[in-house]
């Protein structure tokens, strides 16, 4: 269960104070799927990097399972994210040099699993994500943008997170291929029983998760509840 | 994909890249490399210099150096004043005996005479005692010998030559450098008057002996321990007894003919030079320093060997900024990269392994090449260097050695004119020698040297890398992956 508690984070711009996280609480059970809408610069990316751990709030916290990120060291913050966080990109943001199944185990080697056991596991990802085994080898800058995606997704999945964190992870593919990532995220978090939050404008793309937040000018309102899932 | 696969994959990314930096590394390398060669053989010539001149200076009777003289002969008081100069490390008197074949001087009187020294022929005037032996000389008289022994124009009968002996104190020839002795053993102990004696090879092999054989020295016999070999015809037609043995055999007990004294530095030779004249006074002694004209010969050695170590560490330096502004540019190139990678978990030590090992890599081929350009250049640069700081020395040394020995009568300095213990060796060979010494250093490239200078290009390399691997902790993936 991830448990947001009045999260803030501001900014000093010149003699201007900016809170694009003003406040912000919320609860996701595990599995969910749920989603944040926004204009741009409403700060949906900023709370996703407050939940991911790659800022630190200025006041609030986040209790995943129970462990309170608060006022842990960034050793610490580093294996949460390795540990308990998966990210999907908008830009992919895959190691363009290495094979699909390489940028896959990157995380379990961080891990400390066994190359043997990263190598199986890593494939068996490619394949939910249903990339053809033929491309499991080729590097990823010579994957198209949806078969880039599913292998970021895979990655994501890779030491089976507790909370997917995607940002806009429809944004650079098309109206289809977009479809196709956003129901591959939902039957992974219902086969994974992964929580997963999917920042996007994209409103439709909002309609299909089952919890649906709207953050405007730093606040979170739900939206709507679907009642798609949980 | 373990952390050292991902760096060698990263290194070559872009192989145009990666060609460029390895060839800039090789140079730099190849070139530290080079001087590392250099500086070595510079180093072991300076040392073989050192080795085969000595740091000695040669002490003969004041008056008495050269083929007429006088004075007052030497001392064994005078060697223990000599010995309490600072930076004196020995002092090894000598007893120079003319050995005269006893069938040659026929009914001569075999009892010790005092001569003078002939001219042209012999040592300190005065100073040599002639004794008869048993012993055929193993050098023939021939032209220059019975010209020696003309009187006007009266042709005398073809003579034999005498052989030099020399009581020593120590196990050195007359000039200070170690015997070879190449069968048998030493004296043992060199200040006890015992009859043994070691005996040149040609004149071992002339009269037929070996270590064990006996022959007489003033009808006293003789045991041969050991067998030397001294490198030249009239170096080996030589006998060396123990010090107090020639005393004796010269009935001048307190008597010396030349002492050798050995400083404890090259650089302490000139003043030690001066501090041992004074001590001795300069109506007593004259103190002649051989290796004048090596001793900047050796200085103009070691200012290549200091240059080509600043080269080295410049090289070396320059290798390692090549590095580093390499991998600064890679991890400011990479950002987003590293940012991701900490995003997925990777600590920053993972991140910044992961670039020194990158780094190590393009070292290591740069090394290889490096070590290529290295062993075809590093002759070259060092003869460069060498010719470029030696040749004034070389010709001036030149010059100064050719004088010396067009100075001595006929040009016969290391003829068998001057039995050992006059002229402190002949000084005419070294001083003429030095220019070849300086020409003849080999830079070869040894795996030792080789390996040394790898090792000090990777730890360069590894504390350039280390820069640009702590920027990579200070990357946060917040502000690269802002841009999202």
């Amino acid at each position: 269960m991830i448990v947001v508690k009045d999260l803030v984070r501001q900014f000093k711009s010149g003699d201007r104070t900016i809170k694009p996280v003003n406040g912000v609480s919320f609860e996701l059970d595990k599995g969910s799927l749920a989603s944040i809408v926004g204009k741009s610069g409403s700060g949906k990316s900023t709370l996703l990097s407050l939940l991911g751990a790659l800022d630190k709030p200025t006041s609030g916290d986040v209790v995943v399972d129970g462990v309170s990120l608060a006022g842990l060291p960034d050793g610490k913050l580093t294996e949460y994210r390795r540990r308990d966080i998966g990210f999907v990109f908008q830009q992919f943001n895959l190691i363009p040099n290495l094979s699909a199944v390489d940028n896959v185990m990157l995380p379990m080697e961080f891990a400390g699993m066994r190359k043997a056991a990263r190598l199986q596991r890593a494939r068996e990802l490619l394949e939910q994500v249903q990339l053809d085994p033929e491309k499991h080898s080729r590097r990823t800058n010579r994957l198209s943008g949806g078969e880039q995606q599913r292998v970021a997704i895979a990655r994501a999945l890779a030491n089976e997170p507790k909370l997917i964190l995607a940002d806009e992870p429809t944004g650079n593919l098309d109206e289809q291929t977009g479809e196709h990532i956003i129901e591959l995220l939902s039957s992974l978090s219902r086969d994974h029983d992964t929580t997963i939050l999917v920042v996007t404008h994209d409103r439709s793309l909002a309609q299909k998760t089952g919890r649906c937040f709207r953050l405007q000018q730093g606040r979170l309102t739900e939206e709507v509840r679907t009642g798609l899932r949980r | 994909m373990s952390v050292l696969a991902r760096s060698v994959g990263n290194a070559f990314r872009n192989k145009i890249r990666t060609a460029a930096v390895v060839a800039v590394l090789a140079v730099a390398i190849g070139l530290a490399l080079a001087m590392l060669v250099a500086n070595q053989a510079v180093g072991a010539k300076v040392q073989e210099l050192n080795a085969s001149v000595g740091t000695t200076l040669t002490v003969n009777p004041a008056g008495g150096q050269g083929f007429e003289g006088g004075g007052e002969p030497l001392t064994t008081a005078e060697a223990e004043t000599t010995a309490s100069v600072a930076n004196v490390t020995s002092v090894v008197g000598t007893k120079a005996l003319r050995l005269q074949t006893t069938t040659t001087t026929g009914s001569t009187d075999a009892a010790t005479t005092q001569q003078a020294g002939p001219g042209g022929g012999f040592g300190p005037g005065g100073q040599q005692a002639t004794v008869s032996t048993n012993l055929t000389a193993a050098v023939d008289a021939g032209t220059l010998g019975n010209r020696n022994n003309a009187s006007g124009t009266t042709t005398l009968p073809a003579r034999t030559l005498p052989i030099t002996a020399t009581g020593i104190g120590a196990e050195v020839d007359s000039t200070g450098k170690a015997l070879e002795i190449t069968s048998g053993t030493g004296l043992g102990d060199y200040t006890s008057s015992e009859a043994k004696a070691l005996v040149g090879t040609s004149l071992a092999e002339k009269n037929g002996l070996t270590v064990g054989s006996t022959f007489t020295i003033q009808d006293k016999t003789f045991t041969i321990t050991g067998i030397f070999d001294a490198g030249t015809a009239f170096g080996n037609n030589a006998v060396y007894v123990t010090l107090p043995e020639a005393q004796t055999l010269a009935e001048t007990p307190d008597e010396l003919s030349t002492m050798i004294v050995t400083v404890n530095s090259l650089e302490n030779v000139d003043s030690t030079k001066t501090a041992v004249q004074d001590a001795l006074g300069t109506d007593k002694a004259d103190v002649t320093q051989g290796q004048r004209n090596l001793e900047t010969a050796v200085s103009s050695l070691d200012s290549v060997k200091n240059i080509s170590m600043i080269a080295f560490i410049a090289a070396l330096a320059t290798a390692g900024i090549i590095i580093m502004l390499i991998m600064v540019m890679l991890v400011r190139e990479r950002r987003r990269e590293i940012g991701v990678l900490k995003a997925i978990g990777a600590r920053n030590r993972t991140i910044g392994l992961q670039f020194v090992l990158e780094s190590l890599v393009l070292v290591a081929l740069g090394s290889v090449v490096g070590a290529v350009i290295a062993s075809l250049a590093s002759g070259g640069i060092a003869s460069a260097l060498i010719s470029s700081n030696t040749t004034t020395t070389a010709a001036t040394t030149t010059q100064r050695g050719g004088g010396l020995a067009g100075a001595m009568p006929n040009g016969t300095v290391p003829g068998g004119g001057m039995p050992g213990g006059g002229m402190g060796g002949g000084q005419g060979g070294p001083f003429g020698g030095a220019s070849q010494l300086l020409t003849s250093v080999t830079a070869s490239v040894s795996p030792g040297v080789l390996a040394a200078g790898i090792t000090a290009v990777f730890a360069v390399a590894i504390i350039g890398a280390l820069v640009p691997a702590l920027l990579t902790a200070r990357i946060r993936p917040i502000e690269v992956l802002r841009g999202e």
